[in-house]
């Protein structure tokens, strides 16, 4: 698996296991809207900090264990899916903040306004990520 | 994505003593896994890329690359 196939992974993997939990316990526990609501808050820092964690963490070991790799730039065929996996994410995150910034008002107000944008990132983010691991393992070859 | 373009670079690598996929992208700037997936048939590369191998085996293009119109009844459903 090449290294930026593997930082791919890495990246929706943590994704996953931190702000899926976060946005599992929110549709559960509902936050109140009243401010200022400092649990909710925590549980976002906890969230954010894990994930930065996870994902710094993970990208340091997989660059030293791939160092040679890893400096190498980008060629071609990583252009190409960095180009497709960033405009499909970029429609993503358009059509999540159309929602969120035109019909979520008309029923919903504070936290879950807010958390709609977090989870239109987050979607975004998978999707960019998703794909480029997908298109990457699509296109491995044999042969070291 | 398999499609109509064909390719010998495996072929060619081997009448050169055996270059390696690594070497290849080398000497013309792709990495070894870009080298792979143009093999397998699994990337077309960009025209550049595809002069460049072709001057690496000193072959005229059409000797690495080989690309074949869908006939009429590929076409039929």
């Amino acid at each position: 698996m090449s290294y930026r196939e593997k930082i791919a992974w890495l990246y929706l993997a943590a994704m996953a296991v931190t702000y899926g939990p976060y946005f599992l316990i929110t549709a559960l526990h509902p936050p109140g809207d009243a401010l200022p609501n400092l649990h909710q808050v925590w549980r976002f820092a906890m969230t954010a900090g894990a994930h930065a964690i996870l994902a710094g963490g993970g990208q340091a070991a997989i660059f030293l264990q791939n160092r040679e790799e890893a400096r190498q730039p980008l060629d071609e065929r990583d252009l190409a899916i960095l180009h497709r996996s960033r405009t499909y994410a970029y429609y993503t995150l358009l059509s999540g903040t159309i929602l969120v910034g035109c019909f979520l008002p008309i029923q919903h107000r504070g936290w879950t306004l807010v958390n709609g944008t977090l989870l239109a990132i987050v979607v975004a983010e998978s999707v960019q990520n998703g794909f480029a691991a997908a298109s990457y393992r699509r296109q491995a070859g044999g042969e070291a | 994505m398999d499609g109509p373009l064909t390719n010998k670079v495996r072929t060619l690598r081997f009448l050169h003593g055996e270059m390696s996929q690594a070497e290849l992208g080398r000497r013309i700037g792709v990495t070894r896994q870009t080298i792979a997936a143009i093999e397998a048939g699994k990337y077309s590369p960009s025209l550049e890329a595809a002069f460049r191998i072709a001057e690496v085996f000193q072959v005229p293009l059409e000797e690495v690359f080989q690309w074949r119109a869908e006939g009429p009844e590929k076409a039929a459903p």
